[in-house]
């Protein structure tokens, strides 16, 4: 089973994920891929308390990249988190095979523009997320089970002019 | 007479702000507690906002957030680190709120932390069976 939700979310860990995504997919493991978080013990042992009842393992991009494919294979679900687009296309870059990217939570910063409530993206993540697209990965746009899933394409029309 | 704990409020939508005003629906106006919403923020920005908070508490408090494993509580854990003597309370529901309101001059921090675990453990309460 393996991979049941690789999420794009630059709050990591956090309610939607542990609460309405858990609930909904039941993940055994949570693989949060952050270079910096990896490379903090007490950012490490922050992101495994903030998941009661679930193994989360905070890896780099490199150390996820390597491991990817036999997680692919392990019994029981696991999710996959990285906090921006950049992360995601290094990782898919390095090996990783995601059909399906969720784009759960991008939020405003300096230079980006706004999606919807929840997503506002630059003009390096609407170059990345048209070479996504290009190279076959579906980029749906849902923070939540209960929300219906939009594409990135249909929200943001930038996307088809970058 | 103890030196008053300062809280923050940090939840989910407008539920900070809902609960502050049912607080003082019973307890009458209140002074000294501020509410901050997660809304639309990522993680980098909720933790700037609480630090701002916190960093003018002297002598320390309490972050009071909804539930574990939210971005509230995972902000106020990460934003209270290296400000001193400040403890993050998740599960926070009106009738804690309204203990903490009444007993924020008369505990240290931590004591009153505890305290107020226990009132919201002791809150939830089932009432069955035929009444009359």
């Amino acid at each position: 089973m393996s991979w049941v939700l690789q999420r794009v979310d630059d709050r990591l860990i956090h309610g939607q994920v542990v609460v309405a995504w858990g609930h909904h997919l039941r993940p055994r493991r949570i693989w949060v891929v952050d270079d910096a978080s990896a490379a903090s013990s007490w950012e490490r042992d922050l992101l495994a308390a903030a998941a009661p009842g679930v193994e989360v393992r905070v890896v780099t991009v490199a150390g996820a990249a390597q491991a990817y494919a036999e997680e692919a294979a392990a019994q029981g679900a696991a999710f996959l988190l990285m906090r921006d687009l950049k992360t995601a296309a290094t990782l898919i870059e390095a090996g990783a095979t995601i059909a399906k990217l969720n784009l759960g939570g991008i939020h405003y910063a300096p230079g980006r523009t706004k999606v919807n409530e929840y997503i506002y993206l630059d003009a390096d993540d609407r170059s990345r997320s048209r070479r996504l697209l290009e190279d076959g990965v579906a980029l749906e746009v849902q923070d939540v089970p209960a929300a219906k899933p939009l594409s990135l394409a249909s929200l943001d029309p930038e996307i088809d002019r970058v | 007479m103890m030196t008053r704990v300062p809280a923050l409020l940090v939840m989910h939508a407008d539920l900070g702000a809902a609960l502050l005003r049912a607080a003082a629906s019973v307890y009458g106006p209140v002074e000294g507690v501020t509410v901050l919403s997660n809304e639309g923020l990522s993680r980098e920005q909720l933790e700037q906002r609480i630090g701002e908070q916190v960093s003018g508490w002297t002598h320390g408090g309490l972050v009071l957030t909804d539930f574990w494993g939210g971005s509230c509580h995972i902000c106020g854990i990460a934003a209270a680190r290296g400000h001193g003597d400040i403890v993050v309370v998740t599960g926070l529901n009106l009738p804690t709120l309204l203990d903490y309101l009444h007993n924020r001059d008369e505990y240290p921090i931590a004591g009153l932390a505890e305290r107020l675990q226990r009132k919201g453990r002791d809150s939830i309460r089932l009432h069955t069976g035929q009444t009359a």
